[in-house]
């Protein structure tokens, strides 16, 4: 009996997870359900696994440790296993196969972020410290992300903090194609990157989306290599003095916990801190918030996969309250964050910016 | 039904800026990752489709270097039952001098098949023309853009053709025949990587290409690779936000995109 399954078996039905759950109610998938299925192996309906969007809030809740986001990995997998795959999801699949990135760009312009740069960001291998800082595949070719790791780059150097990159030798964390129930493909990028972290000697990888982070730290294996999201990195050189706002920002800030970076990394205080130390910022909080934020459904291959059925979208409920709340600017710090909530905030004349671009505003 | 079906590793170029070396005799592909072609995906899914619902087997067969074996994985994964590599020293364009090599190779190893399948054409040289030069050196009828398959049964198919117009044309033909399959005839399922592995355990024979060079020649030898000409056509605008919104907007009318 595998652990999962064993896992599986001592749920008591008790309903956490389908009462946390960001797609509950409003669509067909009821997690208590799934499980309740795979303790009698009975058959899940194919198009139900999709909804999920990996957010975690089910396993944060559960009280016997079913894990039942993983169970749902498990039944993603024999669905991948017998090629039935939204084709949506079988492109971004086939895409990372071939070019490292599930939106199928070219890898070899996988460092063209950093080209363009006003500051010289050197090959991981030539740096001293051997720290890394891991790009991610939507930061290092969606024009709208792209800013983040350029953002994040000139905020470290700021702060003579040294780092480098790999590149077009970086590939996919392999985060959401693990979540998609890839796991071979997984196992692919794992050994790849791990591969050439070794070949360089990577001591520190300091990660930009809360989705590449969770990964490299926990579905790595133990690598020796320190991986921090780049958030408590610069929360820490703010609280230390290396890097000091020169302007105010006077505006009121709505801070959006991601999913991968708050529930599943416990990463809540260090974005907030990062804000919190630019004079004139007004904090706001979301009324759910930390572990309870609600889930912007971009996790879980979802960027990749528009779910049938679906009614509000979460990122539409996020942003109204956020206006309500009398914000100006809703702040995170996920690129798939950041990409959800923008469309409804467009529509709704409110802004959306990622951490790094309010502190470069006023660096 | 035994069908076979040729498949070819071609270079993954749609996003990448492709560069041309050595004074335009070839083609920088240091840095490209390869594919199985995408019609060949096609044509190794309907072939599996058939062979899913009326029995008899798919043997997937690859002309290139060691590499292609990837492709005949690839097919062994979605179904095929089994993978011919017949492999080449230096890389073979001449759609003429693949055609006769594919029709050596078949009446050389005798190869009992019901019907032949092809992509229409591959990504990387685009001939569309190995499908159709095999048939008839095989002395069997051809259907190109097939884009529908309606019945194979013993002795003769009855499949459709893709025309212009929003047009299809149902053709019969006799069995043993040559068909070019057309992208979008099914939708090729998903070959996971887990798969893969497994189909790495079933046997792929290698054929070495120099056994079946009778006539193999090139009819057509590519003299220069060049980019298209560039043309003009595009407007610049330039100023601040306001001012190109405005002019922009302003083109927009003009041409009647917005009113």
């Amino acid at each position: 009996m595998s652990l999962n399954v064993a896992k599986v078996l001592t749920c008591i039905q008790c309903g956490k997870c389908t009462g946390s759950c960001p797609e509950s109610g409003k669509t067909p998938f009821n997690i208590r359900m799934i499980v309740r299925k795979q303790q009698f192996q009975r058959e899940v309906e194919e198009t139900i696994p999709w909804y999920c969007t990996s957010c975690g809030a089910c396993t944060l809740r559960c009280p016997r440790d079913v894990k039942p986001s993983e169970v749902i990995v498990d039944i993603r997998s024999a669905f991948v296993e017998d090629g039935q795959v939204p084709a949506s999801l079988q492109k971004a699949l086939e895409n990372t196969a071939v070019q490292r990135n599930p939106w199928g760009r070219s890898r070899g312009k996988r460092g063209a972020w950093a080209e363009k740069l006003d500051i010289e960001v050197p090959h991981v291998s030539e740096t001293e410290s051997k720290r890394l800082l891991f790009a991610c595949c939507i930061q290092a070719y969606d024009p709208r992300c792209m800013v983040i790791p350029a953002n994040v780059a000139r905020i470290l150097s700021r702060g003579g903090y040294e780092f480098g990159i790999l590149g077009e030798e970086e590939a996919c964390c392999g985060n959401e194609i693990r979540r998609i129930g890839e796991a071979g493909l997984f196992e692919e990028l794992m050994e790849e990157n791990t591969a050439i972290f070794q070949e360089y000697g990577v001591k520190e990888i300091i990660a930009l989306s809360p989705h590449c982070m969770n990964t490299l730290k926990k579905e790595y294996g133990n690598l020796g290599i320190k991986v921090s999201h780049y958030s408590e990195i610069v929360a820490a050189m703010l609280k230390d003095g290396v890097i000091k706002p020169a302007l105010a920002y006077d505006k009121k800030v709505i801070y959006h916990d991601p999913c991968f970076l708050g529930k599943q990394n416990n990463i809540f205080d260090e974005p907030r801190s990062i804000l919190g130390a630019i004079d004139g910022l007004e904090l706001l909080e979301f009324a759910r918030l930390r572990e309870t934020s609600l889930c912007c459904e971009g996790g879980g291959g979802r960027m990749f996969y528009e779910a049938e059925g679906t009614q509000e979208r979460n990122s539409e409920v996020r942003v109204a309250e956020a206006i309500e709340k009398g914000a100006d600017v809703i702040a995170t710090s996920c690129p798939f964050c950041l990409m959800t909530l923008e469309d409804p905030a467009t529509e709704k004349g409110i802004v959306v910016k990622e951490l790094s671009e309010i502190l470069m505003e006023v660096l | 039904m035994n069908l076979l079906v040729f498949t070819k590793r071609v270079p993954a170029t749609q996003e990448e800026e492709v560069r041309i070396v050595d004074d335009g005799k070839r083609v920088d592909l240091s840095k490209v990752p390869f594919k199985l072609n995408d019609w060949d995906n096609y044509a190794v899914e309907e072939a599996v489709r058939i062979v899913e619902k009326s029995g008899g087997s798919v043997t997937a067969i690859s002309i290139g270097d060691a590499e292609s074996d990837e492709v005949l994985r690839r097919a062994i994964a979605m179904g095929a039952q089994d993978g011919f590599l017949i492999e080449v020293v230096q890389e073979q364009q001449d759609p003429n001098a693949r055609a006769t090599l594919a029709h050596n190779f078949v009446r050389k190893e005798v190869l009992p098949f019901d019907a032949i399948f092809t992509g229409v054409q591959s990504e990387d040289d685009q001939f569309a023309s190995v499908g159709g030069i095999l048939a008839a050196k095989l002395g069997l009828p051809f259907v190109s853009m097939v884009i529908g398959i309606d019945a194979f049964e013993a002795g003769h198919a009855t499949v459709r053709r893709e025309l212009e117009g929003g047009l299809q044309e149902r053709v019969k033909v006799n069995l043993p025949a040559v068909f070019a399959i057309q992208s979008g005839i099914n939708e090729p399922r998903y070959v996971s990587i887990m798969g893969i592995r497994k189909a790495s355990k079933v046997e792929r024979k290698v054929f070495k290409a120099g056994d079946y060079q009778d006539g193999v020649a090139n009819k057509i030898d590519v003299e220069k690779w060049i980019y298209p000409p560039s043309k003009g056509g595009a407007t610049m605008l330039t100023g601040d936000a306001d001012s190109i919104c405005k002019e922009l907007l302003g083109i927009l009318k003009e041409k009647g995109v917005y009113q």
